[in-house]
């Protein structure tokens, strides 16, 4: 007999030890099971990028494009503020150029000024 | 599948209450690990955690022997046999069950005698055993498993065989 058919006939002797463990040890090995399916979340995936319960994450391995997809997120949010932030500057010298000037800020609201300050730039 | 790996756990282990701490934990971690997985995969990630769970507990019960065999040779003792043996005794539940009193105790001597060789054989032998023949792994998967080579798999699968087909053949037993 060789070793595939020896192996194959202690099978199923094999099997019956596990059929026939104890109940309290059966029961709960089912709730273990359970309790792990609860667990398991099916994971959802995205352009190949997959939302998984904490924990998970060091298990994935990504190419370097779903890397980078995974980061354009926080890329925008930084774009945008940063250019928020930009703007916020601008009207800021905005204003101390107009409180620094020697003429009063209410002048340039003044229609009749405004209409003499186009005319003399030209 | 948490049956076959139980058996497993307590051929390796010889303990049933740590066995089923170890599927438990497996099972829990492959849940929680690796749901992100295919699910292809998972029998044989499951087998690898398994695995290295039983390696784990060897290693932490090396450990707490050596600390044990150092406090008691300081007399200090080491009092954490708290098991009750009789938690160990279980009635045994079989789904085929022999027609006779006769052929139910001859398979279920049978049944102690493949236990107790499965459970003598080296760990390595007995682990490679397991993964190719019972849980059907091919010979790459089980080395994989094992965290070896192929040609180490073969190896250790002859070996055991061998054993167990001298053991069984010792105690009268053909299967």
């Amino acid at each position: 007999m060789n070793e595939k058919e020896f192996a194959s006939k202690l099978k199923p002797w094999l099997e019956r030890t596990a059929a026939g463990i104890g109940e309290v040890q059966a029961t709960k090995l089912k709730a273990a099971r359970l309790r792990a399916l609860d667990a398991y979340r099916e994971p959802v995936r995205i352009f190949g990028l997959v939302t998984v319960p904490a924990g998970t994450a060091q298990t994935i391995h990504y190419s370097i494009v779903q890397r980078a997809l995974l980061l354009l997120p926080i890329v925008a949010l930084i774009a945008t503020l940063a250019i928020r932030s930009a703007q916020e500057t601008d009207i800021g010298e905005l204003d101390a150029q107009l409180l620094t000037q020697e003429l009063p800020p209410d002048a340039f609201l003044d229609q009749d000024f405004r209409s003499w300050l186009g005319k003399s730039q030209f | 599948m948490e049956r076959r790996a139980f058996k497993q756990a307590v051929f390796a282990v010889q303990d049933d209450e740590a066995a089923l701490d170890i599927v438990q934990d497996a099972m829990m971690k492959l849940a929680e690990k690796y749901s992100a997985k295919p699910a292809a995969e998972l029998p044989l990630l499951f087998q690898r955690i398994l695995q290295n769970a039983i390696r784990d507990h060897f290693r932490r019960q090396k450990v707490r022997s050596t600390w044990t065999t150092l406090l008691s040779n300081l007399g200090m003792g080491g009092d954490d046999d708290d098991s009750d043996p009789l938690e160990t005794l279980e009635v045994e539940e079989f789904t085929n069950v022999p027609a006779s009193p006769a052929e139910r105790l001859e398979q279920s001597q049978v049944m102690a005698a493949i236990e107790q060789a499965v459970k003598a054989l080296p760990e390595r032998q007995r682990e490679a055993f397991m993964l190719r023949y019972w849980e059907e792994l091919d010979v790459s998967e089980t080395a994989k498993v094992m965290g070896c080579s192929e040609g180490s798999v073969k190896t250790h699968c002859s070996r055991a065989t061998h054993a167990l087909a001298k053991v069984l053949r010792a105690k009268g037993i053909t299967l």
